[in-house]
């Protein structure tokens, strides 16, 4: 289920799109939705780029790991994996996207899209193109005429395609909207929960191992974060300064680190009396290298849980501001659909569509925590 | 258990205090700051076209007003440490040249606009220092500035308490020398920016401006509040300003048009009740569910409640009560809704005899309270039922066991009792997230309470409203988490006997 909601996020404009995935006419074979993917003017957000080049080397690396995948071993391939990822992530921040004018190209003279279908359809038998679409043809950040609010099924006659969740207020196609929804919820999740793990990750190590008045004062802090309405520091924070997402992201991991601090200041509580931590002070070690690396991989296995429940709560703590009215308005998420599925009450589709996806990927989140946490802790089966 | 009460009590103070500075932080990094609010309101004010004195006078008086609203809303003030009586002429004698243009920011006109205002700001303790730049016959090139800035800071707001307690000769001569103030500074401005180009006049009024200064008493006046520079730095500070006006129930709200605690006060209680009532429904219901799913377990009916419960567990809170909302209190073309999509009570209710004003309030609290509870609810009855399961693979269960003890015997009488200690622990740290969860549910069904209240405070950055209601909130917390500490106690044996 988690596999089908990420592959859902990375091939999004795959799978919704008004730009032809083939298109073959007299002037030859073209595949203008490759080329459409590192449009930065459509796809402003860094997110969207990452995910789009991450779309086409996912196929490569699957390759890589079929051909090698005997000769690397798990480790290997983990650590092509995370390279590659990482490689996209700095290819992404450089400046060689076209920015310039290449909207005014594709869009403008609707050559490859579907809403030149009149267009192109007018033309004849010999000259009009064979064109392969994406299953949806509507655009991510299309308001199309007289879309708004309307029932699913109804078609679009820009496109010719179907809105087959319906639209919302705005007259965005819902289905569009899920699917892109998907990237902002695994983004918001990995990166703000990533940030609270980092830093509840050095507060817990720090406070646990060093102990003493250090400790008192960590606690003290964290104590306060445990008592704080985070939600509400995290709405105040909000609306006072940026709706941006990635400001959301960094707030909800810069709030939310007090439960994961804890965890690991008992761990490493735990571990710090033990034999092999005396060993390695006695070889005179770093302390720094005695908490990250000796005490920490001993310690993961319970802070992997606590991660994968962070997650969960990073991706219900965005839907629930955008709920609210608090967020991003230029990114698509599936709190901002479920906030127009209760101002128009009368339209399930919209309650619907964004709430089942936001009730599936916490689910599945959470059952993959509860699974770990049996597979790590075989006395909690029960 | 006084000592344990007390202990207790003692250890939420850092706590509190902790929580207020966190959100008075957050308040004063506000995004659109000081300086260019003023400048918006500067732009507005001289935007409207006449001929140059009249324009001046509503520019001047704009910045007038911007200034006394920030003065009285502290905003004006450092936010923890107030270092402006330890400014020496020095100081602002290069600030005033890096604002006229020969300092290190000479290629950064925004910089230098926000220095120079940042100087009309200064309040009463710069006084003295810009005065003696004024005096000084040298620094013939920065008078202008040092004038505007002067005439800002000397500018004393007199606040609606003011009036009402300081004698009316005071009083008059406060206004008077603000009323020259202003007549120096447009005439000032004037004369050095180019309206009139004698220089003569100018230094006319500058003397005119000092003669000001030297009516005995007004000098002597603006000394004394840089002669308290060291309580200045740690008490004239945003921070204690803020402590102040909220410990005095002096917050006033912009957006409301009122003090901050009568809004508070319509709205409290609302969410307090409700919390309070969903707090008893999820737990009673969780410990009796989580009993009976342990005493149950690994049958059918123990498995389909914990995959149940995990399920309901995963529900977003705002997707379970659109659907309510949606199915239970919209009006379609067949049928009217059964329960009302807003408020906590029907027009007019207050006229019904008690009995079905009660009745009404419950109909409208109905799904409100079934929403909120029922987050806690599937947590709490989750924890419950692994809790009882392990305490019920313990030993001293196995020994009440073998003493003969009857199976509702060892549940209810032994394990029972153990596992809530856990419990309490657990519920404790869900009652932040139950007060978030109020916010959405009031947000839903349009009930009028804290949650909502601190959203619209929050959207339409109202930082005294959201601080106040913040303040209320975080205390009925911390009541909340004091009282399962005490349960806490009950319940643990243990901590009675440490304490004893």
């Amino acid at each position: 289920m988690l596999a089908v909601i990420v592959l859902t996020g990375i091939y999004a404009p795959f799978l919704s799109n008004e730009v032809a995935l083939v298109w073959w006419d007299q002037d030859g074979l073209r595949f203008p939705l490759i080329w459409d993917l590192f449009n930065r003017r459509i796809y402003e957000k860094i997110y969207d780029v990452y995910f789009n080049v991450l779309a086409l080397l996912l196929p490569i690396l699957a390759v890589v790991f079929a051909v090698l995948g005997r000769r690397i071993g798990v480790t290997g391939r983990l650590k092509i994996g995370v390279a590659s990822l990482a490689l996209i992530g700095t290819f992404c921040l450089l400046p060689v996207f076209p920015g310039h004018g290449a909207r005014v190209a594709v869009w403008d003279h609707r050559p490859f899209t579907a809403s030149g279908i009149q267009e192109w359809s007018a033309l004849p038998e010999a000259k009009r193109p064979f064109a392969v679409f994406t299953p949806v043809k509507h655009r991510f950040d299309a308001t199309y005429p007289g879309a708004i609010l309307q029932s699913p099924g109804t078609i679009n006659p820009v496109t010719g395609g179907h809105y087959w969740l319906g639209t919302d207020a705005g007259g965005h196609d819902v289905l569009t909207h899920l699917f892109f929804g998907a990237r902002i919820s695994l983004t918001v999740g990995l990166v703000a929960a990533g940030l609270s793990f980092l830093i509840g990750l050095v507060v817990g190590a720090v406070s646990g191992y060093f102990g003493g008045w250090v400790d008192l004062v960590l606690q003290r802090i964290v104590e306060i974060m445990m008592c704080f309405p985070t939600f509400i520091l995290i709405l105040t924070v909000v609306a006072m300064y940026s709706r941006d997402i990635f400001f959301i992201m960094a707030v909800i991991g810069l709030t939310s680190w007090a439960g994961t601090a804890r965890l690991v200041r008992g761990e490493f509580l735990a571990h710090a009396v033990r034999d092999y931590v005396t060993a390695v002070e006695a070889l005179g070690l770093p302390r720094w290298r005695i908490m990250f690396r000796h005490i920490l991989p001993n310690a993961i296995a319970p802070l992997l849980i606590s991660l994968t429940f962070g997650i969960a709560g990073s991706v219900g703590a965005e839907s629930a501001l955008a709920f609210v009215g608090l967020g991003d308005p230029t990114a698509p998420s599936w709190g901002v659909l479920l906030e127009q599925g209760r101002e128009n009450i009368r339209y399930p589709w919209l309650i619907y569509t964004p709430g089942l996806a936001i009730f599936t990927i916490v689910m599945t989140l959470n059952l993959l925590g509860n699974n770990l946490r049996e597979a790590i802790d075989p006395k909690q089966r029960q | 258990m006084t000592a344990y009460v007390i202990r207790r009590l003692l250890l939420m103070i850092p706590t509190f205090i902790g929580i207020l500075i966190i959100n008075f932080a957050v308040l004063r990094l506000q995004g659109p700051t000081l300086v260019d609010q003023m400048q918006a309101g500067v732009g507005k004010g001289g935007g409207e076209g006449g001929p140059g004195e009249r324009k001046a006078q509503g520019a001047a008086k704009d910045v007038e007003n911007y200034i006394d609203r920030f003065r009285r809303s502290g905003l004006d003030l450092p936010a923890l440490v107030n270092v402006r009586g330890f400014t020496g002429r020095d100081e602002v004698v290069a600030r005033l040249r890096d604002s006229a243009g020969d300092g290190p920011n000479r290629e950064r006109p925004s910089v230098r606009n926000g220095i120079e205002k940042n100087l009309w700001l200064g309040g009463p303790q710069l006084v003295e220092p810009l005065l003696a730049v004024v005096a000084d016959d040298s620094l013939a090139t920065l008078h202008a500035p040092a004038v505007l800035a002067l005439t800002y800071c000397a500018y004393v707001t007199v606040t609606a308490r003011d009036l009402a307690r300081m004698p009316a000769e005071r009083l008059n001569q406060i206004q008077e020398r603000n009323e020259r103030l202003r007549n120096d500074r447009i005439r000032y401005t004037n004369t050095a920016k180019g309206f009139a180009t004698v220089d003569s006049e100018a230094a006319a009024k500058r003397a005119d401006l000092l003669a000001l200064f030297a009516i005995p008493g007004t000098q002597a006046e603006f000394t004394a509040a840089r002669a308290t520079r060291w309580s200045d730095a740690l008490l004239r500070t945003g921070f204690c300003d803020f402590m102040a006006k909220l410990f005095t129930a002096q917050l006033y709200s912009e957006s409301r048009k009122d003090y901050v605690f009568s809004v508070i006060a319509d709205r409290w209680y609302v969410t307090f009740w409700l919390n309070t009532i969903s707090i008893v429904i999820a737990w009673a219901g969780s410990i009796l569910l989580g009993i009976r799913s342990a005493r149950r377990s690994g049958s059918l009916e123990d498995r389909v409640t914990t995959s149940g419960l995990f399920l309901a567990w995963s529900m977003p809170s705002m997707f379970f009560g659109t659907l309510l909302l949606y199915y239970f209190c919209t009006d379609t073309s067949g049928s009217k809704a059964w329960f009302p999509n807003r408020g906590l009570s029907s027009d007019g209710s207050m006229w019904l005899p008690t009995g079905e004003y009660l009745l009404d309030l419950l109909w409208h609290a109905f799904l409100p309270l079934v929403v909120l509870s029922y987050n806690s609810f599937t947590a709490l009855s989750r924890y419950m039922r692994a809790n009882l399961l392990e305490q019920l693979d313990a030993d001293y269960v196995r020994s009440a066991r073998a003493k003969g003890c009857d199976d509702d015997a060892v549940v209810y009488r032994h394990a029972v009792g153990n596992s809530l200690i856990t419990m309490i622990t657990l519920g404790g740290g869900l009652l932040a997230d139950l007060f978030s969860g109020a916010l959405i549910v009031e947000l839903i069904f349009s009930i009028p309470g804290l949650g909502w209240l601190m959203l619209d405070a929050a959207i339409q950055s109202d930082g005294p409203l959201l601080m106040g209601s913040t303040v209320i909130t975080v205390s009925l917390l911390l009541m909340g988490i004091l009282i399962s500490d005490l349960l806490y106690a009950v319940v643990d044996p243990r901590i009675r006997g440490r304490y004893a």
